[in-house]
């Protein structure tokens, strides 16, 4: 059973969701002014799956990401201070800003990265966990990926290997209902992604992705199976994007009103708050006090990425080939 | 029950996706109910429902997973069922339990003598806040499923047949189910088969897996050889499903009380549970809880989170929905001959 969310525990993750949210925030009015280089795919409002799933997460356990990674990153641990300079193409960026949103690699905390090859996560985080096993080490990986990625014959191999080898994975199915353009109710041959598992010999659990709680139970029983032993879960954590596949998708795929209304009614801030100040365990003086505090930092982050500088051209050939 | 002659008589289908797809599949050993099957089963239930001499059947739509292949099966492949004698009905689908509850409420108002639910106690659940006096064919594809029974759909198909056509009388076809009536300061809801307290502060992924947080449990009907919350009861007083009242069990911690029983509260799990004590359930005869916070699982599913202070009140009804009693049906027809010819006429 997952142990019960104390203060601090609650504290945590709502600072964690708020600074996702305002990162990616900040980072789509920014990138509409031009001066961001390169793509750019906001996580903004799926929070919960990475605050709900790396909670449970040491350093020492890893994740692999997607092309939407920030959350990821920040859910992890990875600073958001230089992830923003990354983000800028800044040389004190994460990546000595080289790498820019779809590249962020933070190995120091288990971040293996986020990854511009749709369902190139799976074959990675399946190394991780084999290498976590062979050691005799506690280590779990964490394979993110989306409905797209659900399709590629990547994710089916690192499921069967994880399953045949009884990995310590869980693979996270972040469903936000589009891959780039095109409706998963098109594309995807079963209406629930997590159908799939049996086919893998494991368990393939639905959760909600806008409920911060019911993916930090769910994830807290698959991970802790994982840990002992138990071999790999397929996580379908069923969410949605606020924002385009890419800044600069017109959505025009999308219904009128589909994401205004979802801000409204589910946004899973807004819920978390609501709940825990209608309970009494956190008061609205510390969701406040949360937000400014993340406010400044973001602000800050992005004074100072402006002002960084570039990554010198000598730097260029610098960190490109790497011997072990 | 009879129609109206001037109407066709005709049978809704409900089936859900989404059931068997929970936390029990990675917390115990929960099957998981392929939709392929759910899509076969519904070709198997008309097959029966058209021997019976129904003539429309109304189906709740989905994304594709059940509705594709029952278009397949059918050979109306990118074809409008409008005006078919099996058609789906007319209405947004929201991927969530909505779409159970307004196909429920779309095949009343179309006039549906019966309606056939595929899924667990949770989708059974849904279907019976909508339905009315509308008899429920109840087949199991769910997780928790106490209320539904496991039964070939060819078979069912028939008794629903039998009954919406008035074959075969309500009398001896039906059964009136009781249910438990819940309300949690200003929220009403309901419960089939079990309403659970327990000590999980959120509603969360919603089953119920840790007997240790089982604080009181009120069921309409307990069988000895139960699955789910219910299974508990049924240990230590059994109670039918026709018995007048139902059963409420406080429980305790096993190290506070001698007595404990074991039972199967999810598949694959086997939980021992302290009993504090139990006691009959009477209709009618509100039970009312407050001062502790915690949440309410109606049917397995956590669904009520309820702070101190709450006032809870919980109470027998006795006039739950209906449902077709399949092997008395089948019995009935048989005793009546009603699917009995010989060639020649004699009997």
């Amino acid at each position: 059973m997952t142990s019960p969310l104390n203060r601090e525990a609650l504290l945590q993750a709502y600072r964690t969701m708020r600074t996702i949210r305002d990162f990616e925030e900040r980072v789509h009015v920014d990138f509409a002014t031009g001066e961001i280089p390169g793509f750019v795919h906001l996580y903004a409002g799926e929070e919960a799956s990475a605050t709900g799933i790396c909670m449970h997460l040491n350093r020492n356990d890893y994740i692999a990401s997607t092309h939407r990674g920030h959350g990821h990153c920040i859910a992890k641990g990875v600073d958001p201070v230089g992830m923003m300079a990354e983000i800028w193409g800044k040389a004190t960026g994460t990546c000595k800003g080289k790498g820019g949103s779809m590249h962020i690699a933070d190995l120091e905390v288990g971040m293996l990265g986020a990854n511009g090859i749709v369902g190139g996560g799976g074959p990675l985080i399946c190394g991780t966990a084999l290498a976590s096993k062979i050691r005799g080490e506690n280590n779990v990986g964490v394979c993110f990926f989306g409905d797209g990625a659900s399709n590629q014959g990547t994710i089916f191999e690192a499921m069967n290997l994880a399953s045949v080898w009884k990995l310590p994975v869980i693979f996270v199915a972040e469903n936000n209902g589009y891959a780039e353009a095109t409706s998963s109710t098109f594309s995807v041959a079963v209406e629930n992604i997590a159908d799939r598992a049996s086919a893998f010999g494991m368990p393939g659990v639905i959760v909600d992705g806008f409920d911060f709680f019911a993916v930090y139970e769910a994830a807290g029983e698959a991970i802790k199976r994982a840990r002992e032993g138990g071999g790999p879960t397929l996580l379908e954590v069923k969410l949605s994007r606020y924002y385009g596949h890419f800044e600069g998708d017109q959505q025009t795929y999308r219904a009128p009103g589909e994401v205004q209304k979802l801000r409204e009614t589910k946004d899973c801030l807004m819920q978390f708050a609501k709940r825990v100040t209608s309970r009494g365990e956190l008061t609205m003086a510390d969701i406040e006090a949360i937000d400014r505090e993340v406010k400044t930092m973001i602000d800050d982050s992005v004074v100072k990425a402006k002002s960084d500088p570039l990554p010198p051209p000598e730097a260029l050939m610098a960190d490109v080939y790497i011997s072990y | 029950m009879s129609p109206s002659p001037s109407r066709p008589i005709s049978v809704g289908i409900i089936a859900n996706p989404a059931s068997g797809r929970d936390i029990r599949r990675l917390t115990s050993r929960a099957s998981v109910f392929p939709n392929a099957e759910k899509a076969s089963m519904i070709v198997r239930a008309i097959a029966g429902l058209e021997a019976a001499g129904v003539e429309h059947v109304l189906l709740m739509p989905d994304k594709g997973s059940i509705s594709g292949l029952v278009y397949r099966a059918l050979g109306l492949d990118g074809r409008s069922t409008e005006g078919r004698r099996v058609r789906f009905i007319d209405m947004t689908v929201s991927e969530s339990i909505d779409d159970t509850l307004h196909a429920t409420e779309a095949m009343c108002a179309a006039g549906v003598s019966a309606i056939i639910v595929l899924g667990g106690d949770g989708t059974h659940r849904a279907v019976a806040k909508r339905c009315g006096q509308v008899p429920l064919l109840a087949l199991s594809t769910g997780t928790n499923n106490a209320f539904p029974e496991m039964r070939e759909a060819t078979v069912a198909g028939l008794a629903a047949g039998l009954i919406a056509t008035g074959a075969v009388p309500a009398a001896a076809g039906l059964r009136r189910n009781k249910l438990l009536r819940v309300r949690c300061d200003d929220r009403d809801d309901i419960a089939l088969v079990d309403a659970c307290f327990t000590g999980h502060e959120y509603v969360g992924s919603r089953a119920v897996w840790d007997s240790a947080l089982v604080e009181e449990l009120f069921v309409t009907f307990a069988a000895a050889d139960g699955i789910g919350l219910s299974a508990i009861a049924g240990q230590l007083e059994p109670v039918t499903r026709a018995a007048a009242h139902g059963l409420h069990v406080r429980c305790a911690p096993t190290g506070d009380t001698p007595r404990r029983v074991h039972a199967a509260i999810a598949p694959g799990l086997v939980a021992e549970v302290g009993v504090r004590d139990y006691a009959h359930l009477s209709p009618h005869e509100p039970v009312v809880l407050t001062g502790r916070s915690g949440t309410i699982a109606l049917d397995g599913e956590r669904e009520i989170e309820f702070h101190t202070g709450s006032r809870i009140e919980i109470s027998l009804d006795p006039h739950g929905p209906q449902t077709i009693d399949v092997a008395a049906t089948l019995t009935h027809a048989a005793q009546h001959r009603l699917l009995r010819h010989y060639a020649g006429g004699a009997a």
